[in-house]
């Protein structure tokens, strides 16, 4: 659009103001029946005008005069109360973080103050008094203790226990992927720390790598207990965060964050977070998940482009798969369950999530049961050809059924051999733990445990036409028919277990 | 995101100390109020003026001194939304983009990046909108001092007003949240 159009547009604009034709688009023809851009232009914005509402009309400083104060800092050495600052540690969206002494007790705190440049937003007030509240109520090691909430000179600040040493995304890009036990260690530590605060009706609600510390002495902290909403459970409570209950989230206005958005940090919040939809223990849950794989793996679950693509994974597609088949399948099985969409599908809470890990299982998925459990195809497969073979002799002895029978064990055993070939196959080729191994596994279930059952059912027909011409081979036909129903019904499932750690596939 | 700084009209000195004057009369301000309370930017800019006016003046006349008070506020104010939002951001997701309406939406202050670079848009076509905006919304003028400031009758701002009011709308409601000044341009020219 050229300055000319544009002034043509104006024009038109004001007078379609000014004379407020009926009919606007014979009208808009009228006045620019030559330009068609001029035209439609003047229509779209005629159109918008009727939506604008208020928009634009308060002056903006009389709505967000807070923009306008200026922002301090302390300084090393400043005096603030009975805490002398010493250095700054950082800054994040809840405002600047200090070293400080306290004077009274002589030990070294985390100063946190609430932004000048937010000091008169009093939701930012009433958040960081919620923050304190909740905090205090947590006494665990894996949790940075809160000491008191502060007041000066009308500036809010939390004094909290000094972390020293670094976040787990400064240990995330300094290193390699962490061993095996260190990662189950690391989800213990953090599933212990986010019980206890569960137990209490605590949610954390922002748990990402910047948020929790390793001490110098190895243990984990969790810090920031910035977002968490006290569960009170009480009648006519406020906060009711039950599944399925009202929440204040849905009320704009009335949520302790800002009205209009979102608490917590895109990447690690849960599907329900992301939509706006009431979140409780299991949202800490999945961000969790989100967490600890991202430090076994060294990538987000969700990984995408874009931080947007990431929030649409999260909210459409399937994580990742876990690329790291020397993990304890425990492991494996808990941050699956833990990304699951639905909240219902999560553990209930970290306190679930601690038995889930509990359990002594260190072994990798892949050692000791396939050897086992390829041996025990390979028998099966055997076992189908030795069928086979005998029913036919059976049918050369004795003409007639026995015919019929060999042709239903013939077909039986070339469909059980190529399943059972198959699933080797396809372990060798994707490995154990693959999902799409699971799937076929699935599959092949059933059409085994018909093609065996069949072959044993034949087996011991033709059994019972040999028993009077030939005892012997009869009693053996049966002996075969048995062995393989026992082993159908018996060795597999337990061989299955070994390597799976399940019975049947069916939970997968 | 734009360098603050850059966007400064370091060429003009007396915006600079306009904009200087300001900032510091609003966190003085700021730091005398209630909470609560809000800010009048008129009565802001007209105190910038009488500090300012003694001290051999480059600008002509109040009116000509009320256009760069009013282009420095909306370049105070955007640069501490900017500022503000660029803590509450993960790797340049915008929350805000991930809310329904980004007009509707009760935080203002996210919002005025996005109204910002539409403004500049505006601003390429026609410069009076951006102005009348500038006083209008940033500073708080009235229609008939806003009129007076910029030489149009009140009928005449009235309409214009409500014509930058309808670009900026479309704009802000259809491109969504965008900060990176790359919005869709002319959204509804075919």
């Amino acid at each position: 659009m050229t300055r000319d159009q544009w002034r043509r547009v104006r024009d038109i604009f004001e007078r379609a103001l000014e004379s407020e034709p009926p009919d606007i688009d014979a009208w808009l023809y009228r006045q620019a029946g030559d330009d068609a851009a001029v035209r439609a232009e003047a229509a779209s914005l005629l159109r918008h005008r009727t939506g604008t509402g208020s928009f634009l009309l308060q002056p903006v400083t009389e709505r967000v005069s807070n923009l306008l104060a200026e922002e301090r800092a302390l300084q090393p050495g400043q005096i603030v109360g009975p805490y002398s600052i010493v250095r700054e540690l950082g800054r994040g969206g809840m405002g600047r973080v200090y070293l400080a002494t306290d004077t009274r007790l002589g030990r070294t705190v985390a100063l946190k103050a609430l932004p000048p440049l937010l000091v008169k937003d009093q939701s930012q007030r009433e958040r960081l008094r919620r923050e304190a509240r909740a905090a205090a109520a947590l006494t665990h090691p894996g949790i940075c203790t809160v000491y008191a909430l502060e007041e000066f000179d009308g500036e809010l600040y939390i004094a909290a226990e000094f972390v020293d040493g670094q976040t787990l995304r400064e240990e995330m890009v300094g290193r390699r992927r962490p061993a095996p036990g260190d990662v189950l260690q690391t989800a213990r530590e953090l599933a212990a720390a986010l019980a206890s605060a569960h137990a209490k009706g605590i949610t954390h609600r922002d748990l990402k790598p910047e948020n929790v510390m390793r001490a110098r002495d190895g243990r984990l902290k969790i810090l920031d207990f910035g977002l968490a909403r006290v569960e009170e459970s009480g009648a006519g409570s406020l906060a009711v965060s039950g599944p399925g209950a009202p929440s204040v989230e849905a009320l704009p206005r009335a949520h302790p964050t800002e009205p209009g958005m979102l608490a917590g940090t895109p990447a690690y919040m849960a599907p329900e977070q992301l939509n706006g939809q009431p979140v409780n223990a299991r949202a800490d849950v999945f961000e969790f998940g989100v967490l600890v794989y991202e430090y076994a793996v060294g990538t987000h679950p969700f990984d995408a482009p874009t931080p947007l693509g990431v929030a649409a994974r999260v909210l459409e597609s399937h994580a990742h798969p876990i690329e790291r088949p020397d993990l304890p399948p425990q492991v494996v099985d808990v941050l699956e369950r833990c990304l699951r969409k639905a909240p219902a599908d999560r553990f209930a809470s970290a306190v679930d999530l601690v038995h889930a890990l509990a359990r002594d299982e260190a072994t990798p998925r892949r050692a000791g049961g396939t050897p086992w459990w390829r041996a025990h195809q390979l028998a099966t497969m055997a076992l189908y050809f030795v069928a086979s073979a005998l029913a036919w002799q059976v049918k050369e002895w004795q003409p007639g059924t026995a015919g019929v029978v060999f042709l239903t064990i013939g077909v039986a055993a070339s469909i059980g051999g190529v399943f059972r070939g198959h699933l080797l196959f396809a372990e060798r080729v994707a490995g154990s733990g693959a999902v799409a191994f699971s799937a076929e596994r699935r599959r092949a279930t059933p059409a085994t445990l018909v093609v065996d059952l069949l072959i044993a059912l034949a087996l011991v027909i033709d059994g019972m036409i040999l028993s009077s011409a030939r005892p012997l081979a009869a009693v053996l036909t049966l002996a075969l028919a048995a062995g393989i129903g026992l082993a159908r019904l018996l060795v597999e499932p337990s061989t299955t277990r070994i390597m799976f750690g399940e019975a049947e596939p069916t939970r997968r | 995101m734009k360098d603050p700084e850059a966007a400064r009209p370091a060429a003009d000195e007396a915006a600079v100390a306009v904009y200087d004057e300001l900032r510091r009369l609003a966190a003085a301000y700021m730091r005398r109020e209630r909470p609560g309370q809000t800010l009048q930017a008129t009565a802001l800019v007209h105190e910038a003026y009488l500090r300012l006016a003694g001290a051999g003046s480059p600008w002509a006349d109040e009116k000509h001194f009320i256009g760069i008070a009013a282009r420095s506020m909306r370049q105070i104010l955007v640069e501490r939304a900017r500022a503000r939002n660029a803590q509450k951001r993960w790797a340049g997701l915008n929350r805000v983009s991930l809310t329904e309406s980004l007009v509707a939406a009760a935080n203002e202050d996210a919002m005025l990046p996005a109204l910002d670079e539409a403004l500049t848009r505006l601003e390429q076509l026609d410069p009076e909108q951006a102005r009348i905006v500038e006083l209008r919304y940033f500073v708080g003028l009235g229609v008939e001092e806003t009129a007076e400031a910029l030489g149009l009758s009140p009928a005449t701002l009235k309409r214009r007003w409500a014509l930058a009011r309808a670009w900026l709308f479309r704009e802000l409601a259809a491109g969504g949240g965008t900060t990176d000044g790359r919005g869709e341009q002319h959204r509804g020219f075919r």
